[in-house]
């Protein structure tokens, strides 16, 4: 496996992120271009001023509020200090070993063993993890777990996958609203048909393109934030094992997550949808070779 | 006209690289000032917990006075260590002697279900292992400051600005190794 350097990694990542952000807008804006060609050129302007509105403050609300809209949904509520001290304890280490600033804890019932960070940059970030986790693993094999969360975000890695799902959701709701409203339409006969088929075809491909660029992303950087997790608990015994209770443990899946979230985890919350995430023997193998 | 432009340039861009290495080491002499503090915050922590478990233990175990003794003994080193490496060994001290209590403790099962020093002993555990990352950021910002001072270009701004080479923090034995106490 290659090895990358940690800030060619964040500068890499935030690169990225703006780049991403850029590209949404664009396709936006592109989509009402088609669609008002679609039904009526006539309001064209209209349009695309709605577009440009929706999509910049589509784009600036989920960015500023990432962490918040990913907390809320998968139901998390915030970590009390008194009834989890391990957890906090932990995480107050390991931010001492890694310099960075305190993330806000969430916990979410559920249980599987997982987590997931998000958020727009350290400053800006939460952590939370499900109460299989809290439950199921040992002190270390839980420490190794918030490590990988916590090099999620010393990454950026939080900010670009945010960006990636805020895409993943606006592409599949544009999209839809496009087919959708194609049985409303008037049905006179301008010369707008190949608009039309232009528009269906984006509408269809565009969400398959956007999962599978999501798709190919996250798992490399899962084995860069295994690897950074090491490097802030120099202890890769604790992630092994705690990847491992995860590979022998069957649990029910996870309902109450959405699909575009499911990068975010720390270990895929679906049996068999796609692989947002290496396997786990893969993930174990390199460890065990730290 | 042009070439006073270019000169112009040429001098803004020297000065721009010189303050930025003038910066650079500023911030990473700061990081390790703060991560040396932050070593100090948690011992500290550490010997405030004392006195409290020294009072449980106390309560329930009464023939052990040396034992109690030596914790409190290697408590009073470590709030009069000056220094961080001295520091650390007294905290090291501390540890083993803690070990021998909590060994202790193992004979009264009163004491070893009591809540309040159940939560004592997770909280000296969990402070020690924030002394000990504490000691490896404090070395890691060490490694990034010498990395950058003692390689090219850095080594060139660094003898300008008088910028050494710091010393890891070094302390041998089996420091890394959390308290094992198995109950």
């Amino acid at each position: 496996m290659e090895r990358v350097d940690f800030r060619d990694q964040i500068s890499n990542n935030k690169l990225r992120s703006y780049f991403l952000m850029a590209i949404i807008f664009v396709v936006f804006v592109l989509f009402g271009y088609v669609i008002s060609f679609a039904f009526d050129p006539g309001f064209f302007f209209i349009i695309m001023i709605i577009s440009i509105i929706f999509s910049l403050s589509y784009l600036l609300i989920s960015y500023y509020n990432s962490d918040k809209i990913a907390v809320a949904s998968v139901g998390a509520k915030l970590a009390s200090r008194e009834k989890h001290k391990q957890y906090y304890n932990l995480v107050e280490g390991l931010t001492i070993a890694s310099g960075m600033p305190m993330p806000k804890l969430y916990v979410m019932e559920s249980f599987q063993i997982n987590a997931f960070a998000s958020g727009r940059d350290p400053n800006n970030a939460v952590i939370c993890v499900t109460t299989g986790a809290l439950e199921k693993l040992e002190k270390r094999e839980l420490e190794g777990v918030l490590s990988h969360e916590l090099s999620h975000i010393a990454n950026y890695d939080i900010r670009y996958m945010t960006i990636v799902t805020v895409m993943v959701g606006m592409i599949a709701i544009v999209s839809q609203i496009f087919l959708r409203s194609l049985w409303f339409r008037s049905g006179d006969s301008r010369n707008n048909g190949i608009f039309i088929v232009i528009g269906i075809i984006m509408a269809i491909l565009a969400p398959i393109v956007v999962s599978l660029i999501q798709l190919s992303i996250s798992r490399k950087r899962e084995f860069a934030a295994d690897a950074s997790a090491v490097k802030f608990t120099r202890y890769p015994g604790g992630l092994v094992k705690a990847l491992k209770k995860i590979q022998v443990g069957h649990f029910p899946e996870e309902k109450k997550v959405s699909k575009a979230v499911a990068p975010l985890f720390f270990s895929n919350p679906f049996k068999g949808w796609g692989s947002t995430h290496p396997p786990l023997e893969k993930r174990i193998e390199v460890l065990e070779r730290m | 006209m042009a070439l006073i432009w270019w000169i112009l340039g040429v001098v803004l861009l020297i000065a721009i690289i010189f303050m930025y290495y003038y910066n650079r080491f500023q911030v990473l002499l700061n990081r390790i000032d703060n991560s040396l503090s932050q070593i100090d915050v948690q011992l500290k922590r550490r010997a405030d917990l004392i006195p409290n478990l020294i009072e449980t233990v106390k309560g329930f175990v009464k023939h052990e006075t040396s034992a109690i003794k030596a914790v409190t003994e290697a408590r009073k080193a470590l709030v009069s260590a000056k220094g961080v490496v001295d520091k650390v060994k007294a905290d090291n001290k501390l540890e083993s002697a803690l070990k021998t209590i909590f060994a202790i403790a193992e004979g009264y099962p009163d004491l070893k279900a009591n809540t309040n020093f159940l939560e004592l002993q997770r909280e000296l555990a969990s402070t020690e292992d924030k002394v000990a990352y504490a000691r490896q950021y404090y070395n890691d910002s060490i490694l990034t400051y010498n990395n950058l001072s003692t390689t090219m270009p850095g080594a060139f701004f660094a003898k300008l600005y008088g910028k050494k080479e710091r010393e890891y923090l070094k302390i041998t034995e089996a420091e890394k190794k959390p308290v094992n106490v198995k109950f």
